[in-house]
């Protein structure tokens, strides 16, 4: 059986974002680089009509941040108007007074330090609220307008990894009658990014998994998530987090998951993850973690965003004739 | 100038009073209290749109503290509107006819492409846009930078021309490549100038291989819709991503805007919520005539079709009344007003209601932004 892969989040920092760090950092913080709690979103990956093709383009949702990231993270964010399906995640930020402590900080303390923080979560709170957790380091070169800047979102990787069954993901309008669908969809919202659904189409929070599945059979179990990769074949990255969360919570069911990569009534797909036999006993150690941003240069490494255009005042009085 | 003019139009905006009284069937202006209704039932119907509250020092008091404006991330733009050039005019017309009556004609397309901004019909457009293709311009802007060596910053998307600040910062993640490099369950990242931004990680799959052959450059945008008092419309703001989600610089925006309006409706501005922020947006100074011309098309066709469907749900409706319990309920509260057909024409065809401005709205801005989806409406 291949390999299940995942397709990593790609980070999307909204010119507000960096708008409002530098009045932060003018006005509040000053020389503290102390880090902060921000929030992030995601919504669910999507496909586009391409009206000149005909064809449909794949559109993996990013994960974003923005000028209301700072200001009070997700709890004011989650009570937002409309049936939204953004989902918000906590998340820590750091920004360096210069560039070469930048360069220089200890990245891999960083980044295991959030990694036990979303496992401590797993472990001590039973809670999935934590599994999307993301932090950013930044560099703001405010003379310039010019912003460093590296996402990470931890994930645990699973040894053995976790394959995905011979028939892949299938399309969930061959597993569940419209209505069920329906009933789905209107149950799935972003306070639940992680969920559990019966073959009958009910819906519940991913910490009930116990009780709403105490007496339904292994095989008809199904763990859902919203999805932001609408690629056929690649689940999105908080599926790695919640696997994780399973195989730490419930080590005796979750040999194999049949999961639900929930994004709207049409595309959604169902497929069964396994691990392969014979299992290593299971430890409550905290597995490795993975989940650095890559540049558009494909490296590990640090993005820039260059907003001189749209913020150095000569550069926008100079392309307003 | 511009910034004397942004000022100039931003006090005659706080000067002028608040629209009090419906008026978006006889001159395609709105109320503030109509923006908010359209806006909710936008949201409701397409929750991809959700409303923001913006920066508190910059809240308008005619709008709910948070209901300021509408936004939506991370809207997909295909390819640049130079490369739609010549279709552009074609585009249009067929927009026109998507609005519902049958019987729209061409020229009747025409008709409102004419209106709209004073310019030519199809066939002298697409020598206007020639003219105005401002790629060359920019081309030669990237180009001159870059030699120049002034700082522009990988971030521009130029994978190639990597400046000195970026190959140092390479240098940083030494440690952790063999962590990452060694896990067999991260889907590979793909080669940025091949596949696109927010489908990144969608390749592999047999569906985008197509796309990939074509070297589509997905750009994505963030839309807002504020409300303009002075106008008494909504008002449409851009700001874009190139495919390596790095911010679009005004010239790359002008890219994705149809020739006609770049730098002449369409110009960089600041954002009316924000103390900062910048964006592309949309001069609303014609966008009530042209809003009275779609809705006056759309209302006509919206009140022919809730004639005949009246017409026939009373001729059933009288006919099935005997058996059909369900029915015959439904009938006799109408029955109910002392004179009966008349009457229930009167409440029955009410026409196109305010609440679809938007979805309205989205449709005209399509043709300014004929690459940008803003227009995910497409059942209506």
């Amino acid at each position: 059986m291949p390999i299940l892969q995942f397709a990593p989040f790609s980070s999307v920092v909204s010119p507000a974002f960096w708008h409002k760090l530098t009045d932060l950092k003018i006005d509040v913080l000053r020389l503290d680089d102390a880090p902060v709690g921000i929030s992030g979103s995601y919504g669910p990956g999507r496909s586009v009509h391409d009206r000149e093709t005909g064809q449909d383009i794949v559109m993996n949702a990013s994960f974003s941040v923005d000028g209301e990231s700072f200001a009070g993270g997700a709890d004011t964010a989650a009570g937002q108007h409309g049936a939204t399906r953004t989902v918000y995640a906590t998340g820590s930020f750091k920004n360096f007074n210069t560039i070469e402590e930048f360069k220089n900080a200890d990245k891999n303390k960083l980044f295991n330090d959030e990694a036990q923080e979303i496992w401590q979560s797993i472990v001590a709170s039973r809670s999935a609220k934590q599994l999307t957790r993301f932090f950013l380091i930044s560099y703001a070169d405010l003379k310039k307008y010019k912003y460093y800047y590296w996402f990470a979102f931890p994930a645990f990787v699973s040894k053995p990894a976790w394959e995905i069954e011979a028939d892949g993901w299938k399309n969930v309008r061959t597993v569940f009658s419209a209505d069920q669908l329906a009933s789905i969809d209107g149950q799935v919202h972003a306070d639940r990014q992680f969920f559990v659904v019966s073959k009958q189409g009910k819906v519940g929070a991913i910490e009930e998994y116990e009780a709403f599945f105490a007496s339904v059979p292994a095989h008809e179990r199904i763990v859902g998530f919203i999805d932001p990769s609408a690629d056929p074949v690649n689940p999105g990255w908080p599926l790695r987090n919640l696997l994780a969360y399973l195989r730490a919570l419930y080590p005796a069911h979750t040999t194999s998951v049949q999961v639900l990569r929930w994004r709207d009534l049409t595309s959604s797909q169902l497929g069964t993850v396994s691990l392969p036999a014979p299992l290593p006993s299971t430890t409550t150690d905290r597995p490795s973690a993975v989940g650095w941003e890559r540049n558009p240069q494909g490296k590990l490494g640090a993005r820039v965003a260059d907003l001189a255009p749209m913020m150095d005042p000569t550069r926008l009085a100079a392309q307003a004739v | 100038m511009q910034a004397l003019q942004s000022h100039l139009f931003a006090v005659r905006e706080y000067l002028s009073p608040v629209l009090k009284e419906s008026k978006f069937k006889e001159h395609g202006r709105i109320t503030p209290e109509e923006f908010v209704a359209a806006g909710d039932f936008l949201v409701y119907k397409f929750p991809v749109w959700s409303w923001e509250k913006g920066d508190p020092s910059k809240a308008r008091d005619f709008l709910p503290a948070d209901r300021q404006y509408l936004v939506t991330r991370g809207v997909p733009c295909l390819r640049r509107a130079q490369s739609l050039a010549y279709t552009d005019a074609d585009e249009d017309a067929e927009r026109l006819l998507s609005f519902g009556d049958g019987g729209t004609s061409a020229g009747e397309g025409e008709e409102w492409v004419e209106t709209h901004a004073g310019r030519k019909v199809s066939q002298n457009q697409s020598n206007a846009v020639l003219e105005e293709i401002p790629d060359v311009d920019d081309g030669g802007d990237d180009l001159a930078r870059g030699v120049a060596g002034l700082s522009l910053g990988g971030g521009v998307g130029k994978g190639a021309q990597e400046t000195p600040d970026l190959a140092d910062l390479d240098d940083i993640p030494d440690m952790e490549e063999d962590l990452e490099e060694a896990d067999e369950a991260t889907a590979k990242p793909k080669p940025a100038a091949v596949v696109s931004s927010a489908s990144a990680a969608g390749a592999a799959s047999s569906p985008a291989e197509p796309a990939k052959t074509n070297l589509l450059q997905v750009r994505t945008y963030d839309v807002m819709i504020t409300y303009d008092k002075y106008y008494q419309t909504p008002r449409l703001w851009l700001i874009g991503y190139d495919e390596n989600r790095t911010p679009l610089n005004p010239q790359q925006i002008f890219q994705d805007i149809s020739a006609d309006h770049a730098q002449k409706t369409v110009t960089i501005e600041q954002f009316i919520h924000s103390s900062s922020l910048q964006a592309a947006s949309v001069h609303p100074c014609k966008h009530s005539s042209v809003m009275k011309k779609i809705i006056e098309r759309m209302n006509n066709s919206v009140v022919a079709e809730q004639l005949a469907q009246h017409a026939k749900a009373g001729s059933s409706a009288g006919a099935a009344a005997s058996k059909d319990t369900g029915k015959k309920k439904w009938f006799g509260r109408k029955s109910n007003s002392s004179v009966k057909e008349p009457v229930n024409e009167d409440e029955e065809v009410e026409g196109m209601r305010v609440d679809f401005y938007l979805v309205v709205f989205l449709k005209f801005i399509a043709s300014i932004v004929p690459t940008i989806e803003v227009d995910s409406t497409t059942s209506f």
